[in-house]
């Protein structure tokens, strides 16, 4: 439960509904398709997901090799359809960032920007768009400008010039935030065009106080104490110093997710999450699909079959059944 | 005007229908109020007034400097979250600013855990504080728009709960600004301990711990 007091909230919203069975974070391909079995297990299910275009496959253009869906149609639809069947089973879906969890603990914990949740057996299915490595400078300068969450450190850059580096919703949205505080922003982008939904872009295209830079790379944040500015170098382009006392970083690669694991799970060296054959990790009850693992070729329909052992193998765990039940109604 | 909304008032009244031990909020603000101080006291009184185990008492900060002092109250608006009843213990629970936005959840929190009796940190934790020689000043900077602020204030809470050498204060950043600039606050949360040490960011409780160690070594 958050109180706004016009300091630049307008939600006073209860918390959800906090106790479930089953926690889903991630809400791509396999995410989604665990929902879809656990809901029908009859399994109280949440799925936590930070933005449909922050996955593999909510960027994908085009896709046109899901079994049963022609199409093409686009990455994004596909998980939006697979959303939908897994909310008229009864599946909970909410929009938020997963920061922590405990998976020790009795019920296993999930803190989340909106609030704190509990289940019996959690499925992680954050998939594979972390980012590989950090930039010169960033490292030194978190929290003296450096920062990855404009709602937080905002109001830290009253009537500055900042930059916003990203590309989808959520570097939109967060550049759109700043606006309130910020004199001006510039946005680089990495890639030659925005991906992010319809409305942002023309949002963040038309505001006043943003300027777009696109297909220009991060090479470096430059500081000594604070930041100072960003070393930034356009496709073809001489680099160049952007003069500014923020920068809110908000780009992507091809790491699996696992930050907010804390370390709790082993991963091997390219940072994979370890599974059995039932996508059970070393800690009962906590499971792992689709590419957070590095053994599976990374597929949409693989990581929904994922989802779907995974979901089935949590139902076992959660009733201490012997074996995998199929789902056959 | 109300601040709390009926259906919050109606989910609060039913959180808190499980406390057990009594529970003494104690605010500080001014007659001439400071920016957030009147809107500090009608949380705490709204909050107060839905339970028979809250109580509320509200001092001036100038009047009652002496009180001020012995709860350690050098800013304001400022609330102590303490056990209350016939057997009282202020714990080093501190929230200087307004707890609300995201920190408005802290509040609760803190009042649950204190009636509660338990920080409910792990068994690791509470044999390293138990074990702790000297003090613990921790100073988490907020804001209250920080989504993740919340679970590193409860966390410093939690610590300053379970041992008398540890005080633990929330700071909102906006409403302090010479504590953000003289901690070099430009993001939160950001923690500081004993004055050298700081994380940012919430840090799980072995990490922190981490840093505990650090601080008093
Ligand atoms: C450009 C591109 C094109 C592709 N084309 C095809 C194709 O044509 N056919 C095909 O079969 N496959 C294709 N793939 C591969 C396919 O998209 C992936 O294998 C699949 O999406 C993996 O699914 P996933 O659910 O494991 O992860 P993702 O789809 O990446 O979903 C992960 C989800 O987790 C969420 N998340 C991450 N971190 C957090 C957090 N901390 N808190 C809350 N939520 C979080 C994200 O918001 C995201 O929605 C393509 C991939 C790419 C990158």
């Amino acid at each position: 439960m958050e109180l706004s007091l016009g300091l630049g909230l307008s939600k006073l919203g209860l918390e959800a509904e906090n106790d479930y069975d089953v926690i889903i974070i991630g809400g791509g391909p396999a995410g989604a398709s665990a929902a879809i079995y656990t809901a029908r297990s009859e399994l109280k299910t949440l799925v936590i997901d930070k933005g449909l275009t922050a996955g593999a496959l909510g960027i994908t253009a085009k896709i046109s090799n899901y079994p049963g869906v022609p199409g093409p149609i686009s990455g994004a639809e596909l998980v939006e359809i697979m959303r939908q069947q897994a909310e008229s089973f009864g599946a909970m879906f909410i929009t938020d960032k997963v920061v922590g969890v405990d998976i020790h603990s009795t019920p296993k914990m999930v803190m989340a920007g909106t609030g704190t949740f509990t289940a019996k057996a959690i499925i992680l299915a954050t998939g594979s768009m972390g980012r590989t490595s950090v930039v010169p400078g960033e490292e030194v300068l978190l929290g003296r400008g450096v920062s990855y969450c404009a709602t937080c450190d905002g109001a830290f850059f009253r009537d500055q010039t900042v930059a916003v580096i990203g590309n989808n919703d959520e570097a939109l949205e967060e550049a759109l935030f700043l606006t309130k505080y910020a004199a001006k922003i510039y946005l680089v982008v990495p890639t030659p065009e925005l991906k992010a939904r319809d409305f942002l872009v023309h949002e963040v295209t038309t505001h006043e106080k943003i300027e777009v830079l696109l297909g220009t790379r991060l090479k470096e944040i430059v500081g000594t104490e604070l930041v100072e500015g960003v070393r930034v170098q356009p496709r073809g382009g001489a680099e160049a110093l952007l003069p500014v006392s923020g920068a809110f970083v908000y780009l992507q690669g091809g790491k699996p997710i696992t930050d907010y694991l804390m370390e709790q799970l082993q991963t091997t060296p390219e940072g994979c999450l370890v599974v059995d054959s039932e996508m059970q990790t070393a800690v009962p009850g906590v499971f792992a699909v689709g590419d957070l693992l590095c053994t599976h070729i990374k597929q949409a329909v693989i990581a929904a079959a994922d989802g779907v052992i995974a979901a089935i193998a949590a139902d076992k765990f959660i009733h201490g059944r012997k074996k995998l039940q199929t789902d056959w109604r | 005007m109300a601040l709390l909304r009926e259906d919050d008032r109606q989910h609060l009244i039913n959180e808190f229908s499980v406390l057990t031990n009594p529970v003494k909020l104690v605010v500080f603000t001014q007659k001439l109020e400071c920016q957030y101080c009147a809107e500090t006291r009608m949380i705490a009184e709204e909050v107060a007034a839905l339970s028979d185990k809250i109580s509320l008492q509200v001092y001036d900060f100038e009047a009652h400097a002496e009180i001020a002092e012995q709860y350690g109250i050098d800013k304001i608006p400022a609330t102590v979250i303490m056990r209350g009843g016939n057997d009282p213990k202020d714990y080093g629970i501190r929230l200087f600013g307004i707890p609300s936005g995201y920190e408005f959840s802290t509040l609760i929190e803190d009042i649950m855990m204190v009636s509660r009796g338990d920080s409910g940190l792990s068994a690791e934790t509470k044999a390293w504080v138990a074990a702790l020689k000297k003090p613990v000043h921790m100073q988490v900077f907020i804001t209250p728009t920080c989504p993740y602020c919340p679970r590193a204030v409860i966390l410093a809470h939690q610590l300053a709960m379970e041992s008398d050498l540890i005080r633990s204060d929330m700071v909102e950043a906006i409403e302090f600004p010479h504590l953000a600039n003289k901690y070099h606050v430009h993001g939160v949360p950001r923690t500081v301990i004993n004055e050298r040490v700081h994380i940012e960011g919430a840090a799980p409780e072995r990490m922190l711990l981490g840093k505990l160690k650090e601080a008093v070594a």
